[in-house]
């Protein structure tokens, strides 16, 4: 049965909802062009949303994305599909691109939810939670997270038993295992990819011992066991929920390394790292903090002084990569690894390690262009046609790229290409 | 006035709640006087926080609404926002620092910050009592905007501005246009040379008529606000009849683009100026572009092995910048790289305190090493020893990545790789008051929510002169700043705040004090029911309040600040 | 025997808005600590402040007043720093006819990151007021 697709039109359609997407739809909104912003996830605010506080300032993620969220969500010229891909697009002309958008069943109507939880209680199945990177569970029927937006419940639908239990418990009905995916034929002028990055899997490197020792997490966990939204009362590790006093970072895990595939630098691993330690030395007064780095890169606007108080609070540097990772019987872990400095073999131990992953592309949103490609780089960020002149060119006229989709950057360099970005939508919008 | 106010105490997600007991401050002034609603909230500024307090305004009927929360320089106008969609005047909004001053400033003493905040909330609404609705003022917004400075981040600022239909003045000090890039030859990143780029843009914005583009000139003073700036200019050099040529313009905004100096090693450092052999970064890659011979020649000599000394005036342990420059490691690797593709037997060896070549760059510090670059790292605090012997220049230093063995190198050439520092000539950053971060760029409003704003309504950064940046993020800040000038003037209309002086016409006795305190003739003698009084020209007046503590009779008040807000706020804080 | 028990001075401070605020803020956020008896009320311009507002803060048991002033760095302009001298003496006058110490009342100009300036300004500002108000006799 052919699908109907209901036609729609916006000026400018954004991919990814995340700080870098957000910015731009705000641009582009601000400046009265009626925007679509489709982002993949439950809920918009991308990474940044799940971080605990950004450095170098250490101001809260929160603090400054959820003010950004709310304002999205409410502004007049945005329009935000949630649980939503963008399949294919294809450039009709200079000024008109189609685009076909399928929008998943939620199976919550989120006009009508009230983020009341009574349907998780009910709910009898358990899954990890991805929003917490695997720390904790959650269930079939759940919220995001505590500052998702919007803020409605959602069914997952592959691991729901369709018992029912959350539908009785739903005081104001609006749980609905009816509801379609629905199919979107969108005509637009422009359209700017913000689809962001993907974290670097450790299981790539067996000799970290991620998946294989339980003490050993990434940064990503760690950051949300940081955050104020945590899963746990304290930082604890995994393992046995000890509260560990002897934490070692692992410095560019999957980052610069050839073997993996991934020669380049992702630019933020060393930052997040040391500002996870200040943020631990903080939290847990007696810790020993140690980071293992091959080189520093403190290089942005108030970086280098922020490396300097890392220093200062006690953070424990070493240059020297990590050989092997192994357990010890009670779940600390020994690490192998040369100290540069003193240019000798060494074996330190720790209680729980973190291992500072990188920035890796997010093969989503290239397959979908037909008739003009887009062309992506060797790594598969997306290219940037003319990286000096107009960085968020792309090989296509008219789309353009935001944030870490074409290649690793911090918040703040994130939030400047996307100021680019709508920038060149802008004008091409006005010129076409 | 008896008001109904509702107070939102936030725990910052921790921020503050880790060191001010939040409940404890929502129990010490809910029973305040006015107060009949008082809230501790996890995140004030979230989305579910904002509905409920809209919610909360329609449901308890209230008139008045405080935050106690971040510093308002992050959130005054999102809260300002929500109490305009719940229908209040948004200036009846009163908000309290609870975090960057209490929690945050006496993290070390929970009582005191706690004390504190419960008296800073206290202060608030007693201010809040007296607030009244206000309304801000409108005028025509010029639809022209200046940037100054035609580097690359400037010249990219007024294509994007030309490219939204708007009229733009581009303006250049030196005769030429294209700054820094304009000089170099090949770049990182990119198979095209500097001037080849600066040629590309140049060109594209002769394209466009709406560009004005002025150079040999400078902007030598400057009046006005946000939506209406009188620019006058003067040409550098002097015209036939010996005057300089001066001009005025009227833009609705500026965009200061005026990009960065080299730093200069002083002499000394590291032999600079003492011996013949040591050249800075970018006197080597001038070197480096502009030779065409198969082998390097320098001052007559043959070069073939070559130092280079990372970091030199850029992360200085003793002395003033601390800051990284950003751009050098890549810049240096990628000049070695060219030298060693153009001539014959170069020998490069990098000096170091750590390679920062961040990013997909960091392939080119591959390459170097594929071509069999030596690098050795020093510690910060123990430099290299620079001295001469004979036609060789001798370094000495302690290399880490080889424990601590002392290295001894000849070379033909050191390389003194210098960084990025701020403009010697900060004219028109004085001119615009622009305030200076602790690297003494230019400082922006705040990284992440208002990158390339400043305090100074209608003035926005780009490029270098906010701090180090190699190329691409120089643009993308210049199309950032560009878009953002253009956003305040695009609607032809501009809001400031009602924030201005009011005089009490009853009391004044007209000795024209004020008038002669207002720096902005905003203050008038006007005859009201016969007698002659002061007045206050609302278009003109900036809301400093300079003419208030002047005024004999105390018949001056800045709206906001006056007498009334002043003395309750200040009983509240030492009750 | 040194008592446990050391009592902080209360200081009003009074700071602008685009200048002295910001470098107060950023004390917070490098935890940079200064007594919490310190209290701050922003104005737009350090010109602006009345005399009659810091011989209230004395009146109503305030033992310091400090002027975080804008200084040359005022985007009001260059009078700033002479007209805000003109408000301390002003209040200098007011304070010495009514015998109040003048030490009590300080002036300094503060840029938008002097953070260590102002901590040292309040903390010093601190020791003399317990010093002179404070001390066992």
């Amino acid at each position: 049965m052919e699908e109907k697709r209901k036609k729609i039109e916006y000026d400018a359609l954004v991919v990814g909802a995340g700080i870098a997407g957000g910015e731009t739809a705000l641009n582009l909104a601000n400046n009265g062009y009626k925007v679509l912003l489709v982002e993949r996830d439950h809920s918009i605010g991308g990474k940044m949303i799940l971080l605990s506080k950004v450095f170098p300032t250490l101001d809260c993620a929160a603090c400054i994305t959820t003010p950004k969220v709310s304002e999205i969500a409410r502004h007049p010229n945005i329009t935000v599909f949630t649980e939503s891909e963008v399949t294919s697009i294809v450039k009709k002309t200079e000024s008109l691109f189609i685009a076909q958008i399928t929008k998943n069943p939620r199976f919550v109507h989120v006009e009508d939810c009230t983020a009341c939880q009574l349907c998780e209680q009910a709910c009898p199945v358990n899954v990890r939670d991805e929003y917490q990177f695997g720390l904790v569970g959650r269930k079939a029927a759940y919220i995001p997270f505590s500052i998702a937006n919007p803020k409605a419940a959602v069914i997952d639908l592959e691991q729901c038993t369709l018992c029912g239990a959350c539908e009785r418990a739903c005081p104001t009905h609006c749980i609905d295992f009816t509801m379609e995916t629905d199919y979107f034929e969108l005509q637009t002028k422009t359209v700017v990819l913000a689809t962001g990055f993907r974290l670097f899997d450790p299981l790539k490197i067996p000799r970290f011992g991620y998946g294989k020792y339980k003490n050993v997490v990434t940064s990503m966990q760690m950051e949300r066991e940081i955050a104020p939204t945590r899963p746990y009362h304290t930082i604890l590790r995994p393992g046995d929920g000890k509260i560990p006093d002897r934490i070692a970072y692992v410095l560019c895990a999957g980052s610069r390394d050839d073997s993996v595939g991934n020669p380049i630098c992702s630019q933020v691993c060393c930052m997040y790292s040391m500002k996870q330690a200040q943020l631990l030395m903080g939290a847990l007064p007696m810790a020993d903090i140690t980071i293992y780095y091959i080189d520093i890169r403190s290089f942005g606007k108030g970086f280098e002084e922020f490396y300097q108080q890392a220093k200062d609070m006690g953070v424990s540097f070493v240059k020297g990569k990590i050989g092997k990772i192994s357990e010890k019987e009670n779940g600390n872990l020994m690490l192998r690894y040369e100290d540069i400095q003193e240019g000798k073999l060494k074996e330190a131990e720790h209680d729980m390690v973190v291992l500072s992953v990188g920035m890796l592309s997010n093969p989503s949103v290239n397959q979908i262009f037909e008739g003009e490609m887009l062309q992506l780089d060797a790594l598969n960020f997306i290219q940037q046609s003319d990286l000096l002149g107009s960085p968020a060119k792309t090989s296509i006229d008219g789309v353009f790229v935001a944030g870490t989709a074409s290649g690793p950057m911090d918040i703040p360099d994130s939030i400047l290409s996307a100021g680019s970005a709508s920038s060149e939508a802008i004008s091409y919008l006005i010129q076409h | 006035m008896k008001k109904k106010l509702g107070v939102y105490i936030c725990h910052c997600g921790g921020n503050i709640s880790d060191y001010v007991d939040v409940e404890k401050v929502r129990q010490a002034i809910e029973h305040e006087e006015g107060v009949v609603l008082a809230k501790t909230t996890m995140f004030a500024c979230s989305d579910s926080n904002q509905k409920e307090m809209v919610d909360d305004i329609h449901q308890y009927q209230l008139d008045g609404v405080i935050v106690a929360s971040c510093s308002p320089k992050l959130h005054l106008v999102t809260f300002r926002n929500v109490t305009e969609t719940a229908g209040l005047n948004k200036y009846t909004y009163v908000h309290a620092n609870i975090r960057e001053q209490a929690s945050w400033a006496h993290s070390d003493d929970k009582e005191g910050a706690t004390e504190k905040a419960i008296r800073l909330v206290k202060a608030a609404i007693s201010k809040s009592s007296y607030a009244e609705a206000l309304y801000p003022n409108k005028f025509e917004a010029r639809k022209t905007i200046a940037v100054i400075g035609a580097g690359i981040a400037g010249m990219k600022a007024a294509l994007s501005i030309a490219e939204k239909n708007t009229a733009v003045v581009l303006i250049e000090k030196e005769n030429s246009i294209g700054g820094h890039v304009a000089e170099w030859g090949s770049l990182f990143m990119s198979n095209e040379k500097g001037y080849e780029l600066v040629n590309r843009i140049h060109n594209n914005l002769l394209q466009h008529e709406n560009i004005s583009i002025l150079t040999g000139t400078e902007v030598i003073s400057s009046k006005g606000n946000i939506g209406n700036f009188t620019l006058t200019l003067q040409k550098k050099s002097k015209s036939i009849d010996n005057t300089k040529e001066t001009m005025e313009i009227n833009v609705g905004s500026v965009v200061v683009a005026t990009g960065f100096d080299h730093y200069i090693p002083q002499e000394g450092e590291f032999s600079y100026l003492h011996n013949r052999n040591i050249i800075s970064l970018p006197d080597f890659k001038k070197l480096i572009d502009k030779s065409t011979e198969k082998t390097l020649i320098y001052n007559g000599k043959e070069i073939h092995d070559i130092a280079y000394i990372y970091c030199v005036g850029s992360r200085q342990t003793d002395g003033d910048n601390k800051y990284c420059s950003r751009f050098c490691c890549t810049s240096t690797i990628h000049t070695a790289i060219e030298a060693k593709k153009k001539f014959k037997r170069i020998h490069n060896f990098h000096l170091h305190r750590g390679i920062r070549t961040y990013g997909k760059q960091e392939l080119l510090y591959d390459e170097a090493l594929q071509n069999g670059d030596i690098f050795i790292q020093f510690y910060d605090d123990f430099p290299p020893e620079v001295s001469s012997i004979g036609k060789k220049t001798s370094l000495k230093v302690k290399d880490l990545l080889s424990s601590d063995k002392e290295l001894l190198l000849d070379v033909d050439l050191v390389v003194l790789v210098t960084g990025m520092v701020p403009r010697m000539d900060q004219s028109v950053g004085q001119l615009f008051k622009l305030p200076k971060g602790r690297d003494k760029f230019y400082n922006e409003i705040h990284m992440k929510l208002r990158p390339v704003e400043t305090v100074i309504d209608g003035i926005t950064l780009a490029g270098t002169c906010q701090g180090p940046k190699n190329i691409s993020e120089s643009v993308n800040s210049a199309l950032s700043a560009a878009t953002k000038s253009y956003s305040y003037i695009s609607k032809g209309l501009v809001e400031t705040e009602p924030i201005i002086a009011k005089i009490n016409a009853d009391a004044c006795v007209w000795c024209g004090e004020c008038l002669n305190a207002c720096p902005f003739e905003a203050i008038e003698q006007k005859e009201v029911h016969g007698k002659k009084i002061a007045t206050v020209n609302k278009s003109v007046c900036k809301g400093c309040g300079m003419c208030a503590p002047v005024c004999l009779p105390n018949a001056i008040d800045l709206i906001g600040y006056s007498d009334k807000e002043i003395f309750s706020m200040i009983d509240a804080l030492a009750e | 025997m040194i008592s446990s028990l050391k009592k902080n001075a209360k200081i009003l401070v009074f700071s602008t808005e685009k200048i002295s605020d910001p470098a107060i803020d950023m004390a917070g956020l490098l935890k940079l600590h200064y007594p919490p008896t310190v209290y701050t009320i922003t104005v737009p311009c350090s010109s602006g402040i009345k005399p009659s507002w810091i011989m209230h803060a004395f009146e109503k048991g305030f033992d310091g007043v400090f002027i975080a002033a804008d200084g040359t760095d005022c985007v009001f302009g260059e009078s700033c720093t002479e007209k805000t001298g003109k408000v301390v003496s002003m209040t200098h006058e007011k304070m010495k006819q009514n015998d109040l110490d003048p030490a009590r009342l300080r002036m300094a100009a503060l840029c938008s990151v002097c953070s260590d300036a102002f901590i040292r300004q309040v903390r010093s500002l601190n020791e003399y007021l317990i010093k002179t108000r404070y001390s066992e006799k």
